[in-house]
């Protein structure tokens, strides 16, 4: 039923070589706005003509995503439920069937990937992660040295808690039979991370303590790309697959080049909804628009606005950064590259938003698997040799049995 | 007979095999009819079947089989042979009974909404260790001196008038009940009044400034009131549980840490709340041999200064709702028509 299995294989010659000759910048543009599902189709005949002329030339993979929103929509629904009628309990549980079918859904080179997260581990790091957050939430309102304590906890105890999320992540993904991991140790962890965490918390500390909350929310600003750069780099060059490592070229330049552009396009956006606002007053007949609104009003405007920088700003992040993400992470001499652009990912994002306003929600799992959808499809793997041929070369990691053991202890999301 | 991939699980190779399903085995073997894996079917962990994924089957020994099963004839097979889905995969198949499941959920998160809630957060709001609420409570007023509030002007004859009568009052309505009143301005000259958590009364001068010595003391029983019932305690817990259960069914975890200090934000008294407090400063009152009229007066003083303020400066924690209106009609019915 549905539309056939596509065939996973998408070694896309011709595609390959107009980015040899710089053509790639021009065939992009001319294409519409799915242009990564498109990809998929070529015709079989031509891809072996060409095959035979271009055997020095790289081969480039994307990924497929099969999953559909009217079978998700099923899923989430029980998930949903269950999770309401056990009081949370089956979230982990929910957690688990979802990763799954994420993972199973998404197809490289004809094999899927896998999700092995024993829910039990993940309900364990639930509550951990759940009684950390009530400590960090609640203790500043009973006393300031009870939150400093806990702020200290959270710092203490974060650079572990993120390596084992990390681990438990990546270790309960499979493809092809082998596990992906994480092989960070403890002092990096620590030496990476406590800088992040102690920034992270600032303004809240800084808020509670001191009469200077702006200045600490401005250096967290200003460190934000900063630490954003920090952490991908740390993920990305820790990963492993099999026994063969991830790397990352580090792009903190890049990184500041990107959150000021953005910076950017909130500031265009918030001054429209200014003036919108303004003109919306002005016919009202008041004479100062902001003074004369209610809280509701403000409340109303307020999220709005949040509403439409998310919208806005959202998916030009996301698709830059993944761009250079991406472009920037190796494994061996497999090299990726999304085609995630801005403008399809915000009409997206535009759809789903309206869409899920307009039914209440219930279009919530149909968004989320065209978002996946176009995020996996825009994924292309190259490497000089086809990657069954690469395959051949890749072992289980011999420090599987201690990984295995990590994958197990927690499952945690921060969803950096 | 079921084409697949094998894979070992040391090495990323895939093998072309073949799956067969026999009693209660599954026989893996290559094409040539080498037999490669034979294990009983309750040994091995079979993937939930989805629409358009293989299905996966881990062996115990690490093995990984990936069978593309489009006809849905491995399925068939490993059903027969005894091996039942789970109940979650079992109630996601049908469009009926996903429809049945989710106006069950929209029902139940209506019923917990109304009712499970409130009673849980009543719960464990007189649960809470006084000692702890009333650092709450301390808290917060930090917050709010930091944030909001100034000192009072008032002359401390006036304070100590207000302060010495309500303390009569409280005493004769709600003996053994700790509270502790605060004096203190804002904004331009709001008018309002709230009860914190662990018994602190905030008055401000806005509010003294319009009102007369009687309508003072109707509103601090009515902010009593709140105290006695753990209201704005109650309303926090009940915020963060909200904040709770959404970020549990709709984020995935990280969403609680976003939507709790949100949810703290919004201290708002429900409708029920607000008409308790009303009761009680009513009662208070009758303690005083005063009618419900200072009570009636103040809404009513509210409502004029409502229309004149082009609704600016509404205090928001005595008139946000109910409607004022609402309240001045229930209060008028005490007064005038007493036989109900």
């Amino acid at each position: 039923m549905g539309r056939p299995p596509r065939s996973g294989l998408r070694i896309l010659p011709h595609r390959a070589r107009s980015i040899r000759r710089g053509a790639f910048k021009l065939d992009r543009a001319s294409r519409g706005a799915l242009v990564c599902d498109e990809m998929g189709e070529t015709d079989s005949g031509l891809r072996a003509e060409h095959r035979k002329a271009l055997d020095d030339e790289p081969h480039v993979v994307g990924l497929t995503f099969s999953g559909r929103g009217s079978e998700y929509f099923r899923i989430w629904v029980v998930n949903l439920a269950l999770t309401l009628v056990t009081l949370g309990v089956y979230s982990a549980w929910a957690k688990v069937r979802k990763a799954r079918y994420f993972r199973q859904n998404t197809r490289l080179d004809g094999h899927v990937f896998d999700y092995h997260g024993r829910p039990v581990a993940i309900l364990r790091g639930r509550v951990v992660a759940f009684v950390l957050l009530t400590a960090y939430t609640w203790t500043f309102q009973f006393s300031n040295a009870a939150g400093v304590a806990t702020v200290a906890m959270v710092c203490a105890l974060g650079p572990w808690l993120l390596m084992r999320a990390q681990q438990f992540s990546l270790a309960n993904t499979s493809y092809r039979g082998l596990r992906f991991g994480f092989r960070a140790r403890t002092g990096e962890a620590y030496r990476t991370l406590s800088p992040v965490i102690a920034l992270w918390l600032a303004p809240a500390v800084g808020a509670a303590l001191t009469r200077y909350d702006l200045w600490f929310v401005g250096a967290f600003t200003l460190a934000l790309p900063w630490m954003h750069h920090r952490i991908k780099r740390y993920q990305r060059a820790n990963a492993s697959y099999g026994d063969s490592r991830f790397s990352f070229t580090p792009a903190l330049g890049r990184f500041y080049w990107i959150y000021a552009r953005g910076v950017g396009f909130v500031l265009l956006g918030s001054v429209l909804i200014v003036a919108i606002v303004v003109a919306m007053s002005m016919r009202r007949g008041h004479a100062e628009p902001f003074a004369a609104s209610s809280h509701l009003e403000t409340w109303l405007y307020g999220s709005l606005m949040g509403l439409v920088v998310y919208v806005a700003a959202g998916p030009y992040y996301a698709a830059r950064l993944q761009q250079l993400v991406w472009s920037r992470t190796r494994l061996g001499a497999i090299r990726f590259r999304t085609e995630i652009r801005a403008k399809p990912l915000f009409l997206l994002v535009v759809k789903n938003v309206a869409l899920t306003l307009v039914t209440v929600g219930l279009y919530w799992p149909f968004a989320t698997i065209a978002l996946a959808r176009y995020r996996i499809e825009c994924m292309r793997v190259e490497s000089e040799m086809p990657l069954s041929a690469l395959a051949g070369g890749v072992q289980a990691s011999v420090v599987s049995a201690t990984g295995e053991g990590a994958a197990d202890a927690f499952g945690f999301d921060f969803g950096l | 007979m079921f084409p697949a991939s094998r894979f070992d699980g040391r090495h990323a190779d895939a093998v072309p095999v073949r799956l067969r399903v026999e009693h209660h085995d599954l026989i893996v073997e290559t094409a040539d009819g080498v037999v490669l894996d034979y294990e009983q079917l309750g040994h091995v962990v079979v993937s939930e079947p989805f629409d358009h994924t293989p299905r996966l089957i881990g062996l115990p020994n690490g093995i990984t089989l990936e069978v593309y099963d489009g006809d849905g004839g491995l399925t068939g097979a490993l059903q027969q042979a005894g091996v039942r889905l789970p109940l979650a995969v079992r109630l996601q198949r049908h469009w009926l009974g996903v429809v049945a499941i989710l106006a069950a959920f929209v029902g139940l998160l209506a019923v917990g909404y109304v009712r499970g809630l409130p009673a849980a957060a009543r719960w464990a709001a007189f649960l809470l260790p006084p000692r702890l609420e009333h650092r709450m409570g301390e808290q917060f007023l930090v917050v709010l001196d930091k944030h909001h509030f100034r000192g009072t002007r008032l002359e401390p004859q006036r304070r100590a008038q207000i302060t010495e009568r309500f303390a009569r009052a409280a005493a004769a309505a709600a003996p053994g009940v700790t509270y502790r009143l605060e004096f203190r301005a804002a904004g331009k000259n709001e008018i309002n009044a709230m009860a914190l958590p662990g018994g602190i009364i905030v008055m401000l001068d806005g509010l003294l400034n319009v009102v007369e010595d009687d309508e003072a003391l109707a509103v601090l029983g009515h902010e009593l009131g709140h105290v006695i019932a753990k209201h704005s305690t109650r309303q926090i817990f009940q915020s963060v549980g909200v904040g709770t259960l959404a970020g549990l069914l709709w984020g995935d975890f990280s969403g609680v840490a976003a939507s709790v200090p949100v949810a703290l934000g919004v201290l708002r008294y429900s409708r029920e709340f607000e008409l308790e407090a009303d009761d009680f400063a009513v009662m208070l009152l009758k303690t005083q041999d005063l009618s419900a009229e200072p009570l009636y007066d103040f809404f009513l003083r509210m409502l004029e200064e409502e229309h004149e303020r082009h609704r600016a400066d509404i205090p928001i924690f005595l008139s946000s709702h109910p409607s004022t209106k609402e309240r001045l009609e229930r209060l008028h019915q005490r007064l005038y028509e007493p036989s109900r």
